[in-house]
């Protein structure tokens, strides 16, 4: 599964890092790190991510 | 060098104390115009669109209302449920009790939702489209708010004065008088639990996947969603929805009013609902700050803010900074970079799908049905700072032949 973020419209809420933290995480800076290519048995947390994205900025292929 | 938040030093100051205080005054865009913050009797006000943003999310801040309570020198069930619910934790249990509401509040719950809410709608311009003119709060966002909570919990529509009055009496708890109103407060604290009680065990009973059978869902594993954490759950989603909304909806009907050319574009274009709630929240948010507290001290653009800091985001100011908003007019036809109508970071509005499905339904219909709306009288206002809008809206309108 793969995992797009439009960083043009993300605000860096973190809710994608607390609704699936073994995919999003901040960087010691406070930038968003993710993994793009994510086994499928995230696939529920990454979901809940997706939707619980304020901006709704991510996308799973 | 590095000033400390503690020394007057040369930064503006803004009176929040004074009830005349007006989040949209020349003072407040002087203040951002010549510094990103300002000093106020409270702390500090943040008053630019990039500080707001990166301090929404701030690791060094905490939500900054935890301690109401306790500053104004109450206990008890109001108190209690306070501390325990959603918006005044952090960290690993704020994560824990976030993962557990989000599917309740997730954008596809709100998909089957959204003919209820036009629905509501349509019934509640019925009753005064002919007449060519009512008071827009009582009238329609009051009930209108507090309809689309009877909808999210499956309640009949007419529960909404009942919810709406125990709601009131709640938000007496946010006010100055809260230690002298607390009898009223916890006596709908307690009525507003009861009512929770009752949807529970109505949906253990009969499983389902609304609101409220998703949030029972969660509360299966119990290690995850205690039983007391599902009430709070639910008490805070009922408290923090009625209000915001009505407020929110009465600020948009007096922003259009003022905008006579949006209100008839948007009775052309209903598609540009969902812009028209947005574009209202970014001029004209009913949440103008939201607060934080430094967990401990830290600097932050070359000012020292000391451990305990209270910090008023303002959202308002954020909104309408010339410098992310160039040509700032009201166009629900322009493309804009996001409001923090509904705060930001980790305690960004758990309910914001919901409010602006339920809004963009609202307006786009509001703006077919009534048309040439204005003021028909005096409307009456909260103090224009803090959690603002319309106490009474009397508007007139063409008459729906």
């Amino acid at each position: 599964m793969k995992v797009h973020v439009d960083m043009s419209i993300c605000l860096l809420h973190g809710q994608c890092v607390i609704a699936a933290p073994e995919v999003f995480s901040f960087d010691d800076e406070g930038q968003l790190q993710w993994l793009a290519d994510v086994d499928d048995g995230l696939r529920a947390d990454v979901e809940a991510a997706a939707d619980a994205c304020p901006e709704q900025a991510i996308r799973i292929d | 060098m590095t000033l400390s938040a503690l020394d007057p030093g040369t930064a503006p100051y803004l009176d929040l104390s004074d009830p005349t205080f007006s989040i949209r005054s020349e003072p407040v865009r002087q203040a951002r115009a010549a510094s990103w913050y300002a000093r106020t009797p409270y702390g500090l006000a943040v008053l630019r669109y990039d500080d707001v943003q990166k301090l929404l999310r701030h690791p060094k801040l905490r939500q900054g209302s935890y301690l109401w309570p306790q500053h104004n020198d109450v206990t008890g069930k109001f108190a209690t449920w306070w501390m325990s619910m959603l918006l005044c934790q952090e960290g690993d249990t704020h994560a824990r009790l976030r993962r557990m509401a989000n599917p309740a509040f997730s954008p596809k719950l709100i998909a089957d939702l959204l003919p209820k809410f036009q629905a509501l709608a349509g019934r509640l311009i019925d009753r005064f489209a002919k007449k060519g003119e009512c008071d827009f709060i009582a009238e329609f966002s009051e009930p209108y708010a507090t309809g689309v909570i009877c909808d999210l919990l499956g309640l009949p529509f007419e529960k909404w004065r009942e919810l709406a009055d125990i709601a009131g009496d709640m938000g007496l708890a946010l006010g100055v008088t809260f230690k002298r109103d607390l009898p009223i407060i916890e006596a709908a604290t307690e009525k507003l639990f009861a009512y929770a009680e009752e949807l529970v065990a109505d949906r253990r009973a009969n499983p389902s996947d609304d609101f409220i059978g998703m949030l029972v869902k969660a509360n299966a594993d119990k290690a995850q969603l205690s039983d007391q954490e599902l009430l709070d759950m639910i008490v805070l989603a009922i408290f923090g929805g009625i209000d915001t909304t009505r407020n929110q909806l009465g600020l948009a009907m007096s922003v259009f009013i003022d905008h006579p050319d949006q209100w008839a574009l948007l009775a052309e274009r209903p598609e540009l609902g969902k812009a028209a709630v947005e574009e209202v929240m970014r001029v004209r948010p009913t949440v103008t700050w939201v607060t934080r507290a430094a967990t401990e001290t830290f600097t932050y653009n070359d000012l020292e803010i000391p451990q305990g800091t209270t910090l008023h985001l303002f959202s308002q100011s954020a909104g309408t900074d010339p410098a992310v908003f160039p040509d700032a007019g009201f166009d629900i036809t322009a493309e804009r970079k996001a409001h923090f109508g509904f705060g930001g970071g980790a305690h960004h509005c758990l309910g914001h799908f919901i409010a602006r499905g339920d809004m963009t339904e609202a307006l786009k219909l509001l703006a077919r049905r009534l048309r040439n709306p204005r003021l028909n009288g005096e409307a009456q206002w909260l103090p224009d700072s803090g959690n603002t809008g319309a106490i009474s809206l009397p508007i007139a309108f063409d008459p729906e032949a």
